[in-house]
């Protein structure tokens, strides 16, 4: 029975640690103190039971026959393995993760491409003291004077 | 400003009366518009040009240089002050003086006051700059901030497989740990019972052989006569009796 099954995979807790986002910190901490929590019965529960020493039950009980009987059954016990129902759910919560995951991302970029295109108005601007009034007016309306409420003389369009 | 709005307000005007155009030789460009190109227009020097005697200008001088020497310019100055004297283009009389008295009265204001004029214009211009360039770099500021957060995100909801991978990390081990625990109270239990049958024996055994003790012990009793007891007595009397001779 030993080396039946594979190491359990080890987790980067330091690593996942990094990737969580703040808000998510508090159901950070219960996942990990959860799996400490199992991941230390699973170290403290051996792989296999102590042997039992028939001989020494041969050599003290009146009846051997007993013992060879109860050996014999006890090596013919099959113990079933716990029937795994929650990995099948979890790869396919995984994979709904990931295709969300990837929604996200391709929606991030488009945001990422709005942010760049918005910088890249003001970034392809001359030099501010290169500007000219038109210029500055064009791309900043709040300091144009308003003519409407402040006129100047000749109050009126020059025709 | 005011040159470019007529220059505005004139283009728009040609472009109204088509046919009667106000310029006998309409210019392709407009007037005042520099050539047109894509590059921001450059900057109007902020100092004026070189002067000589505080009002000529030093291309006048190098001009006569190439023809005259250096002298040149001198010369033509007296002399062109000697021709306007002397054949009456300049006459000196009262309005001369007036006007003498009229432009360094000007000389005067512009050097006491221009420069604090100066320092104003350019302290007005510098807010303005001021405001745009903080606007502009708030902004990019923003977008940059903005284009990290994203990133960052991406980067998080990248880290979605350690989640899963704890998890089924759990599962695994609980699996595990649940199997060892099966296996672990199939042997208890046999052995449980083992030790029964053995605390049975053990304790029957014991059991057996108080009483047989116990029997044996009764039966001995039972079997002293009362002469043997006198007997025993008389015994054990004559015993101290020969202790006391002898010590």
């Amino acid at each position: 029975m030993a080396g039946r099954r594979a190491a359990v995979k080890a987790i980067d807790w330091i690593a996942f640690a990094e990737r969580v986002p703040p808000n998510q910190k508090a159901q950070f901490t219960a996942l990990k103190a959860k799996s400490d929590a199992i991941y230390s019965k699973y170290l403290s529960t051996p792989e296999k039971p102590a042997a039992i020493n028939f001989a020494f039950y041969k050599s003290r009980l009146a009846n051997p026959a007993l013992v060879d009987e109860f050996e014999q059954k006890f090596n013919a016990v099959k113990v079933p393995e716990p029937a795994d129902t929650y990995t099948a759910g979890l790869e396919e919560a995984q994979k709904k993760a990931q295709a969300d995951v990837q929604k996200f991302i391709a929606e991030s970029n488009a945001r990422i491409k709005g942010y760049e295109e918005q910088a890249a108005i003001y970034n392809n601007m001359p030099p501010t003291e290169l500007m000219t009034y038109d210029d500055v007016f064009a791309a900043f309306p709040e300091m144009k004077p308003d003519k409407e409420k402040y006129p100047i003389w000749p109050h009126k369009p020059i025709s | 400003m005011l040159s470019r709005l007529a220059a505005r307000s004139a283009a728009v005007a040609a472009q109204h009366h088509h046919g009667a155009r106000l310029c006998v030789a309409a210019p392709v460009r407009l007037f005042h518009c520099s050539e047109q190109h894509g590059r921001p227009i450059e900057p109007i020097p902020e100092e004026g040009g070189k002067v000589r005697m505080g009002v000529f200008p030093e291309e006048w001088f190098q001009f006569f240089y190439k023809k005259t020497g250096v002298t040149g310019p001198y010369v033509f100055g007296t002399g062109l002050l000697a021709t306007l004297l002397s054949k009456e283009y300049l006459i000196i009389n009262n309005e001369f003086i007036a006007g003498g008295i009229f432009v360094s009265f000007v000389v005067y204001i512009i050097r006491k006051f221009g420069p604090n004029v100066a320092t104003y214009a350019d302290k007005l211009r510098q807010e303005r700059i001021d405001y745009i360039d903080n606007k502009k770099g708030r902004f990019i500021g923003a977008c940059e901030e903005g284009i990290e957060t994203e990133k960052k995100e991406q980067w998080r909801a990248e880290g979605v497989d350690y989640l899963f991978d704890a998890k089924k990390a759990n599962v695994a081990m609980q699996l595990e740990t649940a199997y060892r625990e099966r296996l672990h109270e199939v042997s208890n239990a046999v052995k449980r019972r083992l030790d029964y049958q053995l605390d049975v024996e053990n304790t029957q055994r014991r059991m057996a052989q108080e009483h047989m003790a116990d029997w044996v012990v009764s039966n001995v009793v039972k079997s002293i006569t009362p002469q043997q007891e006198k007997e025993a007595i008389a015994k054990c009397i004559e015993d101290l009796k020969r202790m006391a001779k002898a010590s």
